[in-house]
């Protein structure tokens, strides 16, 4: 309640609110381009805040932050690409509402569960700072790693028909995790010679390739006359009073998530969307909609990465610990001010801590107003005949991608992502194993080396704590249970009218 | 990163020093000084550099900028000046970063593809543990890892950090498994909630934690007690010969003229006594540490050394 | 007959049959762990040769089993209009390479014309004045949004040497 009274005045301060809309503003274009992650996007604002007072500096680093989280939504749903890593879980959905012809929709439906999680998260923030950081505190890494299973375990309701497929699938993206310096000898692994992979392959090029070249490759053999989707309006929708009141469970289940997986260093709003969106099929009463152009399959996922982009700051301003690399410009935005982030800072620098919760609030009203004005016009662009426009995706990817170790490595690797990628529709393999693969490979095999390291190749540490052995328990209840399911369908003759080959 | 945006910042930075340039000055043959560094922005060799960079722009009489370039464990960066034209134009940042890269990763440029021009500062790594955990001494930590099994922490796998845990583990022959993380934050939250008995890392970096009473130091890795923390013991003195020297400097594309690294070795012994700088490295503990052009290369040259050997040793490299 | 998933098999073999050969390269030190930099890859690799050489074996077995005539539709419509698609994918791929090969010498703006004009006649637009106006203004929209927004390092490529 303090929290709130002190915070009150700061709303009304015209640099905070204009540092909050310029903020967001530059976050959701960074965000919305692909290949600019929310941390290039700060980054490249970063030297701009150097000359503004700190409170100001803060709070548009901030808002830059939450704008790029959403921003991510909108190429998921309108070219079949996540603008950000953590908008992937968006595209399936996102996508499908697309082609059906309710572009408006899907973007009204990610705008109004960006701002409910956003609201949340920024309530947890305020209210719960304190307990949020016990809950980062008491992660071990046989924690981190059973963590990292629990996000694996997606895979067996996300591989699709066939499960072996969708484990290949799965491996691949393990493998390309791999790549890159060892996480604890530091010695290069498929590196071949090559400075540039020393830092492994960037999911976000991946995924670009996956997503938004395949699918440019794989309409390239589309003629003029044929239609493969539906024009949407150029104007948003937001959802009606009955659709809103569906979407409250799986935005409930998202931010829960997002809230959660927010205040892990590490673990980051990647898993957290892609774990709303499996709780939310699982607990939907539309299940079969999933996959085909769900509203919830679009309101879960959105709703957790942008709960996580306001908890993530907690472990920030706790412990002055980045979990991630957005967090760790934010915590770079505090240094160059002379600021420590930490236990002292509430103390010390209250006013720099209230004033960014009230441009954190502003950039969330901002975020909706800047969504409303600038969506239909991206609703028209993509609206324009399917040669300009599939011209005008190509370029931008492959500008995006070049923006991130402003090298053509990367943008190479992107064009065999993305002939990869056609191979796996060619041959029916589903992509969104590998994204998962790709994003949690590090996290599980560094955190499970390193147990094995703290306890001297024990595997008893694996289950020495009851967070490892709640998360383990709950994966292996899902894997065994989407067997289960599996094998059901399977005797009751349900697969029958498939072709078995 | 974005060399339009940082060289207009710095240009603001520089209009907004308060003093006023030397006499001498004016000699430097270009007007726009670029310092690359691999460190992501906002991290210590990168506030290293922004700091430096705005009494180094009135001291040598040119505008000086900071240009971030990440990937490659820093490779890329040092194949970038490697490339340069040796005008006095582009420096390096300097941090065993790019001599740990060199060696374990052999990539096209290396250390030894760069002058070494000047040192800068010692950055002194410090051992601790929580506050709130039951190790009072670094003999408490050892005593636990003689008698049964330690668990200490450095933030990255091939690092002068682990290498300087590795060092005290060999000479003490204890039993401890060092354990590397990805950064020291990652670390410092497997300090705090007691999984590991103490970690590795920088005053700068472990700040807030410090003020707030949450952490405990153990020793100093460098070779003498650290000025204003005086109370702080060496390793050393607790009877174990490891001392270790992380560096930060400025390193050049070979064949410098000579009056730009007269300029240089001019420039930096004033910027480092310059009180409105001393204010600003002071409480970070960073140790000024002037080295000029001929004694860092012969520094470096011996630190990589060093540490060749111990990778050798440990079976790291051939 | 070949199926989709016998193809998918064993390029899935084939990808972990290589990927198993790098692993076994990855040097292993003293600086590592008991598991080490080799552990997780190998079983990564094993494992996707397992699922792979099943996924083929399956894939036989059931078209072993169809009869004559169920065999021969199959045969008909598994890869119906894959070849002429994989064709056209292939076709735009190279152009996207072309580019990429193109940028360092013609830098940005000039690659980013030859670009989105090239796909636009690739995707079968008409050939209208419309082509070079519309791949020109999107080149300098994006030129303006990366390079003079963002301040991106864009190649120049050749124009910047002539003009200095």
């Amino acid at each position: 309640m303090d929290t709130l009274l002190a915070t009150i005045p700061y709303l009304g301060d015209w640099s905070l609110i204009l540092a909050a809309i310029a903020g967001t503003a530059w976050g959701i274009m960074g965000g919305a381009l692909p290949g600019i992650s929310p941390s290039i996007t700060m980054a490249l604002l970063l030297p701009f805040t150097y000359v503004m007072d700190p409170s100001s500096a803060i709070v548009m680093l901030a808002s830059t932050y939450v704008g790029a989280e959403y921003g991510g939504s909108v190429p998921a749903i309108l070219i079949n690409t996540p603008g950000t890593n953590s908008a992937a879980a968006t595209v399936v959905d996102g996508y499908a509402m697309n082609k059906q012809g309710k572009a408006g929709l899907a973007l009204g439906i990610s705008l109004y569960s960006g701002f409910i999680g956003s609201m949340v998260g920024l309530v947890l923030l305020m209210a719960l700072s304190g307990p949020l950081a016990k809950v980062a505190l008491s992660f071990t890494p046989p924690a981190y790693f059973a963590l990292g299973v629990l996000g694996l375990s997606v895979i067996a309701t996300l591989a699709g028909d066939s499960m072996a497929k969708g484990l290949i699938a799965a491996l691949f993206g393990l493998m390309i995790a791999t790549v890159g310096t060892d996480p604890v000898s530091g010695a290069n692994r498929f590196t071949f010679g090559n400075s540039d992979l020393l830092n492994g392959i960037e999911p976000v090029l991946v995924m670009v390739g996956l997503f938004a070249l395949s699918e440019l490759l794989a309409q390239a053999a589309l003629t003029r006359d044929d239609q493969d989707r539906a024009r949407s309006r150029p104007r948003i929708e937001f959802p009606d009073r009955k659709l809103a009141r569906r979407l409250v469970k799986p935005q409930a289940i998202g931010s829960a998530v997002g809230a959660f997986e927010g205040v892990m260093p590490g673990a980051g709003g990647t898993i957290a969307s892609f774990m709303a969106y499996n709780e939310a099929r699982r607990w939907s009463a539309h299940k079969d909609e999933f996959g085909h152009g769900s509203p919830e399959g679009i309101a879960a996922p959105e709703t957790a990465n942008n709960t996580v982009a306001e908890t993530a700051i907690v472990p920030l301003l706790s412990f002055g610990i980045p979990g991630s690399n957005s967090t760790a410009i934010l915590l770079g935005g505090f240094l160059i001010h002379g600021l420590q982030p930490g236990p002292m800072l509430f103390q010390r620098s209250a006013d720099v801590v209230h004033s960014l919760y009230a441009g954190l609030f502003i950039s969330i009203i901002a975020m909706v107003i800047l969504g409303i004005l600038i969506l239909p016009v991206c609703v028209w662009m993509v609206n324009r005949p399917r040669a300009y426009l599939n011209a005008f995706i190509l370029a931008l990817v492959m500008s995006g991608v070049y923006t991130i170790h402003e090298g053509l490595t990367d943008v190479g690797m992107l064009l065999i992502a993305g002939a990869a990628g056609f191979l796996m529709r060619v041959l029916r393999f589903p992509f969104l194993p590998t994204v998962l693969g790709l994003v949690l490979g590090y996290l599980i095999e560094s955190n499970f080396r390193r147990a094995l390291v703290l306890s001297g190749d024990d595997y008893s540490i694996f289950v020495g704590d009851w967070i490892s052995i709640v998360l383990l328990g709950l994966a292996a209840l899902f894997i065994l249970g989407s067997f289960a399911a599996r094998t059901l369908n399977f005797i009751r003759g349900r697969r029958s009218d498939r072709v078995p080959v | 990163m974005t060399r339009r945006t940082l060289v207009a910042a710095g240009l603001t930075l520089a209009a907004l020093c308060p003093f006023v340039t030397v006499a001498g000055a004016q000699d430097y043959p270009v007007k726009t000084i670029t310092l690359v560094t691999h460190s992501s922005p906002g991290a210590g060799g990168d506030i290293f550099l922004r700091d430096l960079s705005r009494f180094l722009g009135p001291a040598l009489g040119a505008n000086v900028v900071v240009e971030n370039i990440s990937g490659g464990s820093g490779a890329t960066a040092v194949a970038r000046v490697a490339n340069s034209r040796p005008d006095g134009s582009v420096f390096y940042g300097t941090t065993p970063t790019f001599i740990y890269t060199t060696l374990l990763s052999e990539p096209e440029f290396g250390y030894d593809s760069l002058d070494p021009l000047v040192n800068v500062f010692f950055d002194p790594e410090v051992l601790y543990t929580a506050a709130t955990g039951p190790f009072q001494s670094l003999e408490d930590v050892m005593t636990k890892a003689r008698e049964g099994r330690g668990q200490w922490g450095a933030a990255n796998p091939a690092s002068l950090e682990r290498q300087s845990l590795e060092m005290l583990k060999s000479v003490s022959g204890v039993n401890a498994a060092v354990v590397s993380h990805d950064g020291g934050g990652d670390m410092m939250i497997n300090v705090l909630n007691g999984t590991l008995d103490m970690g590795v890392g920088e005053i700068q970096e472990l700040k807030g934690q410090l003020e707030a009473g949450e952490i405990r130091l153990l020793a100093a890795l460098t070779a003498d007690r650290i000025p204003g923390y005086d109370d702080l013991p060496t390793v050393r003195e607790a009877g174990y010969d490891v001392a270790v020297r992380k560096f930060r400097g400025i390193a050049a594309p070979k064949g410098l003229p000579p009056e730009v690294v007269a300029a240089w070795e001019a420039a930096i012994p004033r910027v480092l006594e310059d009180p409105e700088f001393k204010a600003i490295y002071e409480p970070d503990s960073l140790q000024p540490a002037f080295l000029d052009d001929e004694e860092y290369s012969q520094f470096i040259d011996g630190f990589a050394a060093d540490t060749r050997s111990f990778l050798i040793e440990t079976g790291v490299i051939q | 007959m070949i199926t989709r998933n016998m193809v998918g098999g064993a390029v899935t073999i084939v990808i972990g049959a290589v990927y198993l050969y790098y692993a076994h390269q990855i040097r292993v030190s003293s600086l590592a762990d008991s598991f080490g930099p080799r552990g997780l890859p190998l079983v990564y690799g094993w494992l996707t040769i397992f699922l792979g050489a099943l996924v083929l074996g399956k894939s036989t077995v059931a078209v072993w089993r169809l009869d004559g005539e169920a065999r021969a539709t199959l045969a008909q419509e598994e890869w119906a209009g894959e070849g002429r698609s994989i064709l056209r994918a292939a076709g735009l791929l190279l152009i996207a390479t072309l580019y990429l090969l193109l940028l360092p010498h013609l830098g940005y703006p000039l690659s980013l014309v030859l670009l989105i004009g090239g796909v636009i006649l690739y995707m079968g637009a008409a050939r209208t004045w419309r082509v070079p106006v519309i791949a020109l203004l999107g080149a300098t929209m994006l030129w303006l949004i990366f390079v003079k927004l963002l301040g991106v390092d864009m190649p120049e490529g050749f124009l910047s040497t002539l003009l200095s």
